[in-house]
């Protein structure tokens, strides 16, 4: 978090810079079903993020070292495209990236129903085509509905979201300059069924009352997104395409 | 990469129907399938391009950077092409470093642009000596169900096209459109059951034979060549490849300008 508190984040009449309440989420629209290469697919937007996520398998799980005799794997890559930040990244692996792979790869198989599927891999590719302050979230939000509409069983559908903190007022969905000038962030992967949560963040400054009121926020914003992600597999269903 | 089995059952039928002069999906020799571009649709690039040739989908965005031009070209900024063949596209595709598959790709492209010389380095000046633009195009291949050379070199074409030089980012000026002079086009054919088609499929490619890009400029000249995999071709072929290769760019050069618009 920068946190540099000379950044005025709050209007005065308490809404945010973008116009936004503190407990309002950018808007928010999935579609399934993107890819023809894949199994499956989905695209997010997320305010002005863009997360495309692809899966492959289950197949067999090779190299043998990284099979399990009784669940299947899930390998994850985050990936940045070089065009989707101001400065361009360049293209490969970076610590952050690998970082958040390992995380959403254990967050998911911890929703996935693994063990129906001993010695094999599933793979779940995330690319960002834009970048605007949420991408992780909106990467697990993207997979999340790729894995559905490829048909792998889960418990549940995971949402990323995240709630924070700008001058000292907890709000919801930090858009870039809120994240960047803010103090707190809380990234979350919510399982709305079963009220679990299966992947947690954070970085800046939260007392425990801010902390359990960021967490409300998100179970209520990944509620929304749910229902989105619902709506977006059934239209798929309807469309008669899987 | 994962090696490719190819069913000799897949080899046979693209031959028999080769000789009856019919394609797996009922298109003729030299049909291309559906194609869409859509321009300026991503968000944090400077030009932004999707194109979409039948099941394959290709995204290319642009972005800029100053640097210090070389001692020997002290007006002249620079131009650089890259693709990515990411996993996400296929499941042929695997992680790690750039594939020579992928490194051939970027190449071929950037020779279509760069020596159809529709950008003029000098235009990419900011002070003689100390402060060029390098232009960068990044192509993210995100399905591969066949001909994605095609498919990038017109993202990357119509991304250029509608890249808007951000000067007031990097506080030297305003903002202003990027000057590109020419939509040079890249046609690719595919050697199948015997005979050269237009714009293979997933499927043509895999049972098919070697490759020939063609990048062409406005005034129907020659740009840039490839041959790829194995295979041998005469005279003869390539001048009626060529041929259709100059109808085929036209017609896509059409399509950037429409899409081009504001």
């Amino acid at each position: 978090m920068g946190g540099y508190g000379d950044v005025q984040l709050l209007r005065e009449d308490g809404k945010r810079l973008d116009g936004r309440a503190v407990d309002e989420m950018r808007p928010v629209s999935i579609e399934v079903g993107v890819l023809p290469s894949a199994q499956g697919s989905a695209m997010i937007t997320h305010g002005l993020n863009v997360a495309v996520a692809a899966v492959y398998g289950p197949m067999e799980a090779h190299p043998r070292k990284i099979q399990r005799q009784d669940r299947a794997v899930i390998d994850v890559r985050y990936n940045m495209a070089p065009f989707s930040t101001s400065d361009r990244i360049r293209p490969g692996f970076n610590r952050r990236s690998q970082e958040i792979s390992k995380v959403t790869a254990e967050a998911l198989e911890s929703v996935v129903l693994v063990e129906l599927f001993p010695r094999s891999k599933i793979r779940v590719e995330i690319e960002i085509l834009a970048a605007e302050a949420g991408t992780r979230c909106a990467g697990i939000t993207a997979a999340t509905a790729a894995l559905a509409d490829a048909g792998i069983p889960m418990r549940d559908l995971m949402i990323g979201v995240a709630s924070g903190k700008i001058e000292d007022t907890v709000v919801l969905d930090l858009d870039k300059a809120e994240d960047n000038y803010g103090q707190a962030d809380l990234p979350a992967g919510i399982l709305p069924n079963t009220g679990e949560i299966a992947f947690l963040q954070m970085d800046g400054d939260l007392s425990p009352d801010e902390f359990n009121l960021a967490m409300d926020y998100n179970f209520k914003a990944a509620k929304e997104i749910h229902d989105i992600m619902v709506d977006a597999l059934k239209q798929k269903q309807s469309r008669g395409d899987a | 990469m994962m090696v490719e089995l190819v069913p000799s059952l897949l080899r046979q039928e693209l031959t028999r129907l080769a000789q009856e002069g019919e394609r797996l999906d009922g298109r003729n020799q030299w049909e291309g399938r559906d194609i869409s571009l859509e321009t300026n649709c991503l968000y944090n690039a400077e030009g932004s391009a999707k194109v979409t040739i039948g099941g394959t989908i290709v995204y290319a965005g642009v972005k800029f950077e100053i640097r210090t031009p070389w001692p020997d070209r002290p007006t002249q900024g620079s131009l650089m092409c890259g693709a990515e063949l990411r996993p996400v596209a296929h499941v042929k595709y695997e992680p790690g470093p750039p594939s020579p598959q992928s490194i051939e790709l970027g190449r071929v492209v950037d020779r279509g642009i760069r020596e159809s010389g529709c950008i003029d380095m000098d235009d990419l000046c900011i002070v003689p000596g100390e402060k060029v633009w390098g232009v960068m195009i990044d192509i993210h291949v995100l399905s591969d169900q066949g001909n994605i050379f095609d498919a990038c070199g017109l993202a990357a074409i119509a991304a250029l096209r509608t890249a808007t030089v951000p000067a007031e980012r990097f506080d030297v000026g305003e903002d202003y459109r990027l000057k590109v002079n020419g939509t040079p086009i890249m046609a690719s054919f595919t050697r199948v059951g015997g005979r050269y088609i237009y714009d293979p499929s997933e499927e043509e490619e895999l049972g098919g034979e070697e490759r020939i890009h063609i990048t062409l400029g406005d005034e129907g000249h020659v740009h840039s060549l490839q041959k790829g995999l194995k295979g041998v071709f005469t005279p003869a072929e390539f001048a009626e490849i060529f041929e259709v290769a100059q109808q085929r760019c036209n017609e896509l050069r059409k399509l950037v300008a429409e899409k081009e618009g504001n």
